[in-house]
């Protein structure tokens, strides 16, 4: 598997007796021509990793996020290994994984705020409370003017724009394990500057988080 | 001997039969089976799950589901009940030579019983039941959907339950404000068209109607809500196809769908109810 910006996890390969402490995400993915198809990261990790066979890609996240295991991929998360869990543990495990794909994930009938609030107001309800504050800090720190962005459709909004707003949404829930989908492809120059900020933003609200940019193209 | 080429493939080609499938009668068989077993297991799905809709978000689904569909449907069924009441009164009098009190009684039958829960009915499939349709299919296509399961939200809980309910309440208050403006403005009008006083018929109306003709038409068309609804989001969760042409096909299966239940159960509830079909008239004592 290709990879790339490993500052933690240059040379680590998926051992054979899988040792899961101290792992964000690892799993052995089939090999072929470019990649020998082993991801290991660490936990508190933030890197990249290219995975261009969009077949092994789908695989992953399906292994990842969806409820039925895959008995043929071996993928330990956060220290889990998944194929030995329960349904039940599954989905608690699953909700300390959040996943941003390269659209932003946004409902298109809803604007920015009700986008961002939504998965808070139906796992946390009484959350919602005083929420607007930690919005609006989150999204001046990630570049944008809260009254401009907020009450903004989809359709109205810059590929940025509905990356940050899929992120906020994402920071509200501090999960343990963040994955972007291809970050850079679509944005200018000017907006790819800002991509620092996203991890440090989120390892700042989440220090010991794991962020992994999950990337299917060359460059970024 | 010149050989014909391509053999037995190719004469069953001029004969148009390679389009030819044995099984296709029992293949839309259980295709149809499938979709009402899926409606079915979506309609359970909504019963169990009527609590949610004590969160916000979908409260909020419910609030503007029931905006869409019944606030903003009302203004279009003013004149149209209004005239099919007048309508009604009118050729009951003029052209059946009938007294007040008959036009009212068929003003009873039609509209309360009858016309009020289809026309509010087809007035929310035409509105609600497309655009629930479309929507879902597109949200399908477009992964909108994939999105709320990442967010580990259930797509049905936010999307299927507030519909459900907002299209079920919504049909019930269009089918009272449907009856009250046909007979309302249908014996308004009446009287200044035909030889009838509006006293006359409002006699009439007052001796003939009873609450179980109300309770009757309400809870008829909140099974037609329900139905609608949920074979409307039925089709919009499961296009057939990921290309843009599933969602009409969506839009268009949850409405034939939708119409052939609506009908259906007019039917039954009518026997069930009254013991006799055809709008009740088999039995009337005129």
């Amino acid at each position: 598997m290709n990879t790339a910006n490993q500052p933690a996890a240059g040379d680590a390969v998926l051992p054979q007796a899988l040792e899961t402490s101290g792992v964000g995400l690892a799993c052995q993915l089939p090999a072929d021509s470019s990649s020998d198809g082993r991801i290991w990261i660490p936990a508190g990790a933030s890197l990249r990793i290219r995975i261009a066979n969009p077949a092994h890609r789908a695989r992953l996240l399906a292994a990842i996020f969806d409820m039925e295991p895959d008995p043929g991929l071996r993928l330990v998360l956060l220290g889990t290994e998944v194929n030995a869990l329960s349904k039940h543990e599954r989905i608690a495990l699953r909700a300390r994984v959040a996943f941003l794909v390269a659209t932003g994930g946004l409902l298109s009938s809803l604007n920015a705020w009700e986008n961002i609030i939504l998965p808070l107001g139906c796992h946390h309800p009484e959350r919602l409370r005083g929420i607007a504050a930690e919005v609006h800090a989150l999204v001046v720190e990630l570049g944008e003017a809260p009254e401009m962005l907020l009450g903004k459709l989809p359709e109205e909004m810059t590929l940025l724009e509905k990356k940050i707003t899929g992120f906020v949404r994402i920071l509200l829930e501090a999960p343990d394990l963040v994955l972007v989908e291809n970050f850079a492809p679509g944005l200018d120059s000017a907006e790819r500057m800002r991509i620092p900020y996203f991890a440090a933003t989120y390892l700042a609200r989440h220090p010991g988080g794991t962020f992994v940019q999950l990337e299917d193209v060359l460059g970024g | 001997m010149s050989r014909v080429g391509g053999g037995a493939s190719a004469v069953k080609l001029r004969l148009g039969l390679h389009s030819y499938r044995p099984f296709e009668g029992g293949t839309a068989m259980i295709g149809a089976y499938r979709e009402l077993e899926g409606c079915m297991q979506l309609l359970g799905y909504v019963l169990r799950r009527l609590t949610v809709l004590k969160l916000p978000p979908m409260a909020a689904q419910l609030t503007r589901q029931i905006y869409f569909t019944g606030a903003s449907a009302m203004a279009g069924i003013v004149t149209r009940s209004a005239f099919i009441g007048t309508l009604i009164i009118v050729y009951v009098i003029e052209v059946l030579e009938a007294d007040a009190a008959l036009a009212v009684k068929i003003l009873l039958w039609v509209v309360l019983r009858e016309m009020g829960p289809l026309l509010a009915a087809f007035l929310v499939l035409q509105r609600s039941g497309t655009a629930v349709a479309t929507s879902l299919a597109l949200m399908q296509i477009t992964g909108e959907i994939t999105s709320l399961r990442q967010m580990r939200v259930d797509p049905r809980d936010y999307l299927v339950v507030p519909r459900v309910v907002g299209i079920a309440l919504s049909t019930a208050a269009l089918t009272i404000y449907v009856q009250l403006i046909a007979v309302g403005g249908g014996m308004l009008l009446s009287a200044l068209v035909v030889n009838a006083t509006i006293d006359d018929l409002a006699d009439s109306f007052f001796l003939l109607a009873s609450p179980m003709d109300i309770v009757y038409s309400v809870v008829k068309s909140l099974l037609f809500g329900v139905s609608i609804a949920i074979i409307s989001c039925y089709h919009g969760l499961h296009p057939h196809g990921t290309s843009t042409n599933a969602i009409p096909r969506a839009a268009i299966r949850a409405v034939t769908q939708s119409t052939v239940v609506v009908m259906l159960l007019n039917v039954v509830f009518a026997y069930l109810v009254f013991g006799v079909v055809l709008l009740g008239l088999v039995t009337a004592e005129l």
